[in-house]
């Protein structure tokens, strides 16, 4: 994994301490530049991250919440900016931020089991050792009665846990989640939420997750970003120190689900 | 459909859509067999014997062998297919691995594809003279057959390359891999269900190609030898005879490919 900045890569020292924080996301701007036409998708965008925190992006459809993601990932390169884990830059993608997809992207090649064990055989974990860190989080997303199933014999709600157990077992110190629930149904994606929830109270992960559900972001974080539109600048930061599980129905809840979704309306009223 | 079988069919019985397949193939080669022998009545004319003179003489062939050259029928067919099995493989051998890292690299894949797209339409019959007379009568059906089977085979790779989830390979660079892991652990898994449909589609072509090659060869040229010969001394059941062979064993072939294809395509979660 290489840790050296590339050419292009500007890296300003100006704004955002980042000396002892977990997880420092300083000045990150992204322009897509295509022939002559250049987009800003993303302009200065910073944040820190606690250990353990569970934070959610929101923001009007097209905003680049999932640009930020990539970025973090590694799997994309900021025009300008960077991503500090625990002081150090990263600038390509690495086991120490996994990443959870909206339309799951597991190998289909491989059963529920290998595919969990993906990134330990890459890390060349000894078998034996891949095989009972891997059964772990199988059964910790309640999957061991399909443990040898193939990809395709499982419901949507099941890939994704198997999604969030081969994120899980190689212990990163981020999971980045990109609308995991997206591709769910209302219903599958209430319990996935309390099961996320459940796994989360065990391992003690720290995640950036992005949604454009305000109800499970409320339902979820530490703490939740609100988006501008596109460039994505951040609105406003909102810590939720309620206890979980969470209850919809408090008139705290709603309340805030009805700040957050006005707040979204207006960017998107802008817009037009 | 109930008449023939005397039951009602049933489509969600499997010995019920078996029966129903045997049924109508049975229908159908009757049909084929009925029309071929009122053609040959009505064009009387020796250069389109009946079915039955054609079985006679495939009966005659199987039993004696070829009487004008005292060779069996099973060295003619044994000859042709290890031919065809050569060709096969060494297009196997080149295909495969030339057509993953074209399809992995765009430079390398753009700077192929002026040469490929000029190569390709060539009929691989049009090689057979060139083959025969420069290469030999072993070496030259055997390259004609390369050559059916080539084409077809790298674009299935290229393809099955160029089509893998672009997450699959995002997934797996956020589980740790490196690029050369990313190849062999992501690309090359996904590709081979497209391996083996270029494969499928490779053998139906390169089996017409060894027969056509053949018929520019010596007596150790095998069926389509056989064909050639009779053809030429206007023994024409023996002829049909050949093309009756020739047509089994292009069905047979294609036939393992396909069941090979289906339970890998299966196995592997993908359906290509």
């Amino acid at each position: 994994m290489s840790q050296e900045n590339s050419e292009d890569h500007t890296w300003r020292e100006s704004s955002a301490s980042c000396t002892d924080s977990h997880i420092c996301i300083k000045d990150l701007t992204k322009v897509f530049k295509r022939d002559d036409v250049e987009t800003v998708v993303l302009e200065g965008f910073s944040l820190d991250v606690k250990k353990g925190e569970l934070i959610t992006l929101v923001g009007p459809s097209g905003s680049g919440k999932t640009t930020i993601l990539r970025l973090i990932a590694g799997l994309i390169q900021p025009t300008s900016g960077g991503v500090l884990m625990d002081g150090e830059l990263r600038t390509s993608p690495g086991a120490d931020r996994g990443m959870v997809f909206q339309d799951f992207a597991l190998f289909p090649w491989r059963s529920v089991r290998k595919n969990v064990e993906f990134g330990l055989e890459i890390a060349g974990v000894p078998k034996e050792e891949r095989r009972a860190r891997a059964e772990k989080y199988i059964k910790l997303a309640g999957l061991e009665k399909f443990i040898d199933a193939r990809v395709h014999e499982l419901s949507g709600g099941m890939k994704q846990r198997v999604g969030i157990a081969r994120a899980l077992v190689g212990h990163p110190d981020v999971i980045l989640m990109d609308e995991p629930f997206g591709a769910l149904d209302a219903q599958t994606r209430n319990i996935m939420q309390v099961q996320l929830l459940n796994i989360l109270d065990k391992t003690d992960q720290t995640i950036i997750f992005v949604t454009h559900s305000v109800d499970e972001a409320v339902f979820l974080s530490d703490r939740i970003v609100v988006l501008t539109k596109r460039p994505a600048k951040i609105k406003e930061v909102i810590e939720i120190p309620w206890p979980r599980p969470r209850d919809r129905a408090t008139p705290e809840f709603t309340a805030l689900r009805k700040r957050i979704l006005t707040e979204l309306e207006e960017e998107n009223v802008m817009e037009n | 459909m109930s008449l023939i079988v005397g039951l009602k069919f049933d489509e969600n019985n499997r010995y019920h859509r078996f029966a129903r397949t045997v049924v109508i193939s049975v229908i159908s080669l009757s049909i084929f067999i009925l029309v071929w022998w009122i053609v040959s009545l009505m064009a009387d004319t020796p250069a389109i014997p009946t079915p039955l003179q054609t079985l006679d003489a495939l009966i005659d062939v199987y039993q004696y062998g070829d009487r004008m050259t005292g060779i069996s029928l099973g060295t003619y067919v044994s000859s042709s297919m290890s031919t065809f099995l050569r060709g096969f493989l060494l297009a196997l051998a080149v295909a495969v691995p030339l057509g993953l890292i074209l399809g992995y690299s765009k430079t390398l894949r753009d700077l192929s594809n002026p040469v490929i797209e000029v190569l390709r339409p060539i009929a691989p019959i049009a090689w057979a003279p060139i083959f025969m007379l420069s290469l030999g009568y072993t070496l030259g059906p055997m390259l004609v057959v390369f050559v059916g089977i080539f084409f077809p085979l790298l674009t299935n790779v290229i393809f099955g390359v160029k089509k893998i989830d672009p997450n699959w390979i995002d997934a797996s660079k956020t589980l740790g891999a490196s690029q050369l892991q990313v190849f062999y652990k992501v690309m090359i898994p996904s590709a081979i269900p497209y391996v083996m449909n270029g494969i499928k589609v490779g053998l139906g072509v390169g089996w017409m190609c060894i027969v056509a090659a053949e018929l520019y060869a010596t007596p150790l040229g095998g069926i389509g030898f056989y064909l050639a010969e009779q053809a030429t001394a206007g023994y024409w059941p023996g002829a049909y005879a050949a093309l009756v062979v020739i047509g089994i064993l292009g069905l047979l072939t294609i036939g393992v490919a396909d069941y090979i294809h289906r339970v890998i395509s299966k196995r592997m979660g993908m359906d290509v």
